[in-house]
């Protein structure tokens, strides 16, 4: 358990180095330069020389990177090219809405692909397994932009039933719930196939093991042995394989956030690449990926804790 | 050498038809051979050229009132033909997709075999296959359509890297069993050199799983690149890209939505075609991979 753990920190260390360096490089991309830019046009030459030196300008660039780290560190991450904003504010702005909709998706999305999954696992070669497993086929070959763009043009604009621009307020009011419907409804469906797809395999694993046998031989119902024997057992990998997910969430999110105009980071990051409003598009890319490391390690918390058998081997 | 092609090719020709027993993947099959035919002739086959414009913007395709004939699935928001578009944007859709699995596979596949021939580099080339593992692909593209810009290279080098983990994986997990065959035996008994035992021996046993590997990935990479392109990230106007067309599209969604639809549509048939094909061809192949 502890070394699993351990390994998995210490996983995160190059990857978390890697996309620092990513962002530091961005940076780099800034046209003209700071010290001139920071000092006005009338600025005399040693003005601009005594900016750069303070600046670490005249470093190489190797200690250049490590006051780069430093300032991240602290949570500097510069200014908005476009907006002059400090770009952990315009963060700060957007990370609450993105996890909403994560939040959002996840909360219908994972029940109903768990319960279509043992559908399909219980009735395993009958129509209803096939049914399911043609709906997440189905739902896994599907750009999740063409999802979106019907929902929004049925339920947004010809039956005039859901809002589908922006975000109406948090999540517990009526208007905020209204506005995230369509967002969240077409990441989850996207998320569906997955799910329902994994839950069948796994189901489908335990209701062959050996205390699946023992508890029907008892005479428990069928309900009793898929519910508590088979589908808890099955949960484990689930939950594993709805972690590896997260990236694949991550990118519908983006995409989600962007053609419903949703106030996420996502939406910030594509934004700010189109811009070429580089500090703004490294934090963004910094949070995103800190975002990706953090859940992946939760998962890994979590199957931890839930499976013994982590512990042991 | 003659008699070994003889004798695999019946193999291979079974291969195929206990593929396509089902019958809708029979059909996928079709659809998906006539799309990828379609989309190389797209030159010829076109009615119009893919820039130009050709008739009155927003004509609504055959099904729809008020079509033209001319133009089977109408026109887009200046007038361009958009059947010639998305046979055009198809073309270059696929192209994307199979250079980016062909060199991520490649990649990957050389990383897998190497791993598991030279056991001392082992531990070193998986820990960097766990730090790629941690790169979702859509960041990967954002990244590098930040640094490089957008455009059709950045993610075709994005969905590249994305690719190499996972093919590597695989592929270590096949040279892993193949590595305990008597027959490596034999031939490092015999003074093979190593490129030989890895390119001949190690490389051509492994090759089926990749394959159907790459097979599963590639409806994966084209949505992704898809995804990628209708932020606006992949292709510039005018060029025809699927991805792009739909997002085009998008401002017209109310007034024209066929513009968008079509595009859209397009891509979650080849994607479906090929993941139906994909899971077949693992059935008949390499069942092990259904985990």
């Amino acid at each position: 358990m502890l070394q699993h753990v351990t390994y998995r920190l210490l996983l995160s260390i190059p990857v978390l180095f890697g996309v620092l360096l990513l962002g530091f490089m961005l940076l780099q991309l800034v046209p003209g330069d700071p010290a001139r830019v920071l000092a006005g046009p009338m600025a005399p030459p040693d003005v601009v020389e005594a900016i750069r030196q303070d600046m670490g300008l005249d470093q190489p660039v190797i200690v250049q990177f490590f006051l780069y780290l430093g300032r991240v560190l602290q949570g500097d991450l510069g200014r908005s090219m476009i907006s002059n904003i400090p770009v952990i504010e315009e963060l700060a702005r957007t990370i609450g809405p993105t996890v909403e909709l994560m939040f959002a998706c996840l909360v219908w999305s994972v029940p109903l692909g768990l319960l279509l999954g043992t559908i399909a696992a219980v009735y395993q070669g009958r129509f209803l397994d096939q049914a399911v497993m043609a709906f997440s086929v189905a739902g896994v070959s599907m750009p999740i932009f063409f999802i979106a763009l019907l929902l929004m043009m049925y339920f947004g604009f010809y039956w005039q039933l859901l809002p589908f621009v922006g975000r109406g307020g948090p999540l517990w009011t009526i208007e905020g719930l209204r506005h995230i419907a369509l967002p969240a409804l077409s990441l989850g469906l996207i998320f569906i196939g997955p799910v329902a797809r994994m839950t069948r395999t796994a189901v489908l694993d335990t209701l062959r093991a050996d205390h699946v046998r023992t508890a029907r031989a008892k005479g428990l119902k069928e309900r009793v042995v898929v519910l508590r024997h088979a589908l808890r057992n099955a949960l484990i990998p689930v939950l594993t394989l709805i972690g590896l997910q997260a990236g694949y969430l991550l990118g519908g999110a983006v995409v989600t956030e962007t053609i419903f105009s949703w106030p996420g980071v996502g939406r910030l990051a594509v934004g700010a690449i189109l811009a070429s409003d580089f500090p703004l598009a490294q934090g963004t890319i910094l949070v995103l990926a800190l975002g990706f490391i953090l859940i992946n390690l939760i998962v890994d918390l979590l199957y931890a804790a839930l499976d013994p058998r982590v512990k042991t081997g | 050498m003659a008699a070994v092609v003889a004798e695999a090719l019946p193999r291979r020709r079974s291969v195929l038809r206990r593929m396509l027993r089902g019958r809708g993947t029979a059909v996928a099959f079709a659809i998906l051979a006539t799309i990828v035919v379609a989309a190389l002739l797209a030159p010829w086959i076109a009615p119009y050229e893919p820039f130009a414009v050709a008739g009155r913007p927003f004509l609504p395709p055959f099904w729809a009132e008020g079509s033209d004939p001319r133009f089977w699935l109408g026109t887009d928001g200046q007038g361009r033909d958009i059947l010639t578009r998305v046979l055009h944007g198809t073309r270059l859709t696929l192209l994307m997709g199979l250079v980016s699995v062909a060199i991520g596979g490649s990649i990957g596949m050389a990383l897998g075999l190497l791993s598991a021939f030279f056991r001392a580099a082992d531990p070193y080339l998986m820990r960097l296959v766990d730090v790629l593992l941690s790169f979702p692909a859509i960041l990967l593209g954002l990244a590098v359509a930040a640094v490089f810009g957008p455009g059709v290279t950045a993610i075709i080098v994005a969905l590249s890297v994305a690719t190499i983990p996972d093919v590597a994986r695989v592929t270590r997990g096949a040279a892993v069993v193949v590595m305990g065959q008597d027959y490596m035996e034999s031939g490092r008994a015999v003074g093979l050199p190593n490129h030989t035992l890895i390119l001949r021996y190690l490389a051509l046993n492994c090759i089926s799983t990749v394959f159907v590997f790459l097979t599963l990935r590639f409806g994966q990479v084209i949505l992704i690149g898809a995804a990628l392109s209708f932020l606006g990230l992949g292709a510039r106007p005018p060029t025809a890209e699927l991805g792009m067309m739909a997002a085009q599209g998008r401002d017209f969604l109310f007034l024209a939505p066929h513009i968008a639809t079509i595009p859209s549509l397009a891509i979650f048939v080849i994607v479906l075609c090929a993941n139906i094909v994909g899971d077949a061809l693992r059935d008949v192949l390499d069942p092990r991979l259904r985990s």
